[in-house]
């Protein structure tokens, strides 16, 4: 018998590896089908603008209800699990993908079409390789978000009825119900080794290799891997390519095979809407009215979380950016402390919400900080600190320029670009994150802060699954309309002012 | 002339621009033997389009294109070496045999036989970044033949070239291509260069500026190697670019 603990800690990283390995794959297929065709294009994008920037925990009953009931007993939530990992991990992946197969040379296509390479010998051997770079840097975020919702994955409660999945969240949540100080201890420590020593030894490592950023990691493991990895995609793509050579897949198949994606993927989007209930159904509009009336309480503690994580973020690159010592130390600090779930710091910081009166606001303040922070955190130091010139810096030591003066005209307008992308993720995030923040049931003691949030994680707790998944479209559609006016306006102005090259 | 191994048949071609339409190609016929076929017009004439019409990179509004053999394979020399950085030199010349049925092992072997026809044999398992421009325009021209091509397009080739490595490249493709060691029995190359297409080509075709036709075509009948010194090279040249700028 192995001891629970270890079972524990087995379940939820092979919980977490299988769900990277699936979002890896979608993003690869969904990214270089959209950078190569523009009816993909054209449907995908606004589609995946929309997923990337909404609440997915508010989906989440309405998406276990739906595993749970077309897959047999035990394999619907482990799915479920697995899923909701997977849309905190793949987003920023897919759009990594399709932008770097997008900005590829035109003429390497050329070269393909004229040598009748066909499409898995372009897709392994000019796409993906063309994408390694980003899929690596944005795995340092990803792998962070998928490490966030495991809790959330693993004890989820459907109205009355609560599943509990073997694994780590599991562990220490029960471990602190039972009181039990010594296991909670236990599992915390082995949950950040784990989250320490992938860090490390892989995405570090790879970040490190690939990119030829500085970042704290130990090589040997990573280079075993990375050829076990590079072998077996080597042999698949093998595989694929001479079986595609001796097929000669038509053109109209694989838009065959692209429509009855398609339709498929709306015909179970319907089904799961009417499953839910239909949103047409009555009661929907008091539920709906109280999430218009919760929206501007949630919406000033989201601006809010961003504007100070934006700032802590350009505080934590300048520290890192300063000091090689520092630097490494506060990266990895940032890993981990990124990757600790969402429901954890509850119970990790219940003593300071139950003793204080401002106590919950600032355990609420936490858990948004988590699921918004390390969007900008990563996007300054993977794409940032990359976008400084040399030259510039030799300016402005030639010419004195220092402190605040250097900060103001060189540092903060160089980053600029990638603290708009980050802050736009960071935003998202902290929505996301409103679900986890502003309501919790601590064994029987909850703690409710209002704001559209905690009506969202109510109305789930109940088990009103329709008013789960209306509240959720509608904050969606609200969160769509500030894309489409305040940050696409943003972006446009960051774009002409900070956007060109060193002159 | 020599039986035809490819047929332009009154191919035109408009680009859409917003709201107007370009017309770039119109009505070009031309019937290429097996000979070395120059295609020379003003800069922005569509010649580069014609090529890639030919290559099958892009379709004719009207016309056709017919390649007489029943395996109708091109080599296409781009201006730029387009090599897949993340391959090795040899892999890259195997790629598209690979691409097309062959294995991995044939497909090299193949491979290596093209790189040491350009003297690139010491270099199979260099990766292009490691390569100066004339080596990486050298894995291009071997990539194209080891497809084993019956007609070899050339875009500009030499455009991207210090000069002393263009000159050098031009007389190893025109080695290769007088002493028959390749599958090739046509080769078209576009370029601007008046002097060398009048040096390599055996037949130069003249294109008027956009909408590009057929202005002229002359045969240059001038034994190899070709001296530019001589009065015939330079009554030839003359001649075309009076046609050009007419």
């Amino acid at each position: 018998m192995l001891p629970p603990l270890l079972v524990a800690a087995l379940a939820s990283t092979l919980r977490m590896l299988s769900a990277y390995v699936l979002s890896v794959l979608t993003a690869l297929v969904a990214g270089v089908a959209m950078a190569r065709s523009r009816a993909v294009e054209s449907v995908l994008l606004p589609v995946l603008d929309i997923l990337q920037s909404i609440p997915i925990l508010g989906f989440f009953p309405a998406a276990l209800l739906f595993f749970v009931s077309a897959l047999p007993r035990g394999w619907g939530q482990e799915v479920a699990a697995v899923f909701l990992i997977f849309t905190s991990q793949v987003w920023n992946l897919i759009f990594g993908v399709y932008s770097s197969v997008k900005s590829l040379d035109p003429s390497l296509f050329d070269m393909a079409k004229v040598y009748r390479m066909g499409r898995a010998a372009t897709f392994f051997y000019v796409c993906v390789p063309a994408a390694r770079n980003s899929l690596i840097a944005n795995s340092l975020i990803s792998w962070a978000g998928g490490w966030f919702f495991l809790t959330s994955s693993e004890v989820i409660s459907m109205g009355s009825e609560e599943y509990r999945l073997v694994g780590l969240g599991t562990y220490i949540v029960e471990a602190f119900e039972r009181g039990d100080t010594v296991s909670f201890g236990l599992g915390m420590a082995v949950l950040v080794s784990i989250i320490m020593a992938t860090y490390l030894l892989v995405w570090n490592a790879a970040a490190q290799q690939a990119l030829g950023r500085r970042l704290p990691s130990l090589g040997p493991a990573y280079e075993a891997l990375r050829d076990l990895v590079s072998k077996l995609w080597g042999a698949l793509g093998d595989a694929l390519v001479g079986l595609s050579s001796r097929l000669r897949v038509p053109r109209y198949a694989w838009r065959a095979v692209g429509a009855a994606l398609a339709a498929y993927l709306a015909a179970e989007l319907a089904l799961l809407i009417s499953g839910s209930g239909g949103l047409g159904a009555g009661g929907l509009l008091p539920t709906l009215a109280a999430v218009l009336a919760a929206l501007p309480v949630s919406l000033a503690r989201v601006a809010a979380v961003v504007a100070l994580s934006a700032a802590l973020s350009l505080a934590a690159a300048y520290a890192c950016y300063r000091s090689e010592r520092a630097g490494p130390a506060v990266i990895l600090a940032g890993e981990v402390l990124a990757s600790i779930p969402a429901i954890l710091w509850w119970p990790l910081l219940a003593g300071l919400a139950a003793r204080r009166p401002y106590g919950p606001y600032v355990v609420s303040g936490v858990i948004f900080l988590q699921g918004s922070l390390w969007y900008l955190f990563f996007n300054l130091m993977v794409y940032g600190l990359a976008s400084l010139r040399r030259e510039v810096e030799e300016m402005a030591s030639v010419y004195r320029v220092r402190g605040w003066w250097y900060l103001r005209c060189v540092f903060v307008p160089f980053l600029m670009p990638s603290l708009a992308a980050g802050a736009l993720s960071a935003w998202g995030g902290a929505w996301n994150a409103s679900i986890a923040a502003e309501y919790v049931d601590l064994g029987g003691q909850a703690i409710d802060l209002g704001g559209v949030g905690a009506l969202m994680s109510k109305l789930a707790s109940s088990g009103d699954y329709a008013g789960v998944t209306a509240s959720a479209l509608l904050l969606s559609l609200t969160i769509v309309l500030f894309n489409k006016t305040f940050w696409r306006r943003l972006f446009k102005y960051v774009e002409e002012r900070y956007g060109g090259e060193v002159e | 002339m020599s039986q035809p191994v490819l047929s332009i048949v009154g191919v035109s071609k408009s680009f859409r621009q917003g709201r107007t339409s370009l017309k770039v190609l119109d009505g070009i016929t031309l019937e290429v033997g097996e000979e070395f076929v120059a295609i020379l017009g003003p800069s922005g004439c569509g010649k580069t389009t014609l090529l890639r019409i030919i290559a099958g990179l892009e379709r004719p509004d009207e016309g056709q294109i017919v390649i007489h053999s029943k395996e109708p394979r091109v080599g296409f020399i781009f201006q730029f070496p387009t090599l897949l950085p993340w391959l090795t030199v040899v892999d890259n010349v195997a790629l598209p045999l690979r691409a097309n049925g062959m294995g991995w092992e044939e497909a090299r072997e193949r491979a290596r036989k093209y790189l040491s026809l350009v003297g690139l044999q010491a270099f199979e398992d260099f990766y292009p970044r490691e390569l100066s421009g004339g080596m990486k325009q050298r894995v291009n021209i071997a990539r194209a033949l080891a497809v084993e091509p019956i007609i070899l397009l050339m875009d500009e080739p030499f455009s991207n070239l210090d000069p002393l490595t263009a000159e050098a490249l031009r007389t190893e493709i025109l080695d290769l291509w007088t002493l028959k060691v390749t599958s090739v029995r046509a080769i078209v190359m576009v370029t601007h260069n008046v002097d060398e297409a009048i040096f390599m080509a055996d037949k130069l075709v003249i294109l008027t500026p956009r909408p590009a036709r057929v202005r002229g075509v002359i045969e240059v009948g001038l034994p190899r190697p070709r001296d530019r010194r001589s009065a015939e090279f330079q009554k030839l040249e003359d001649k075309v670019y009076e046609l050009l700028s007419a």
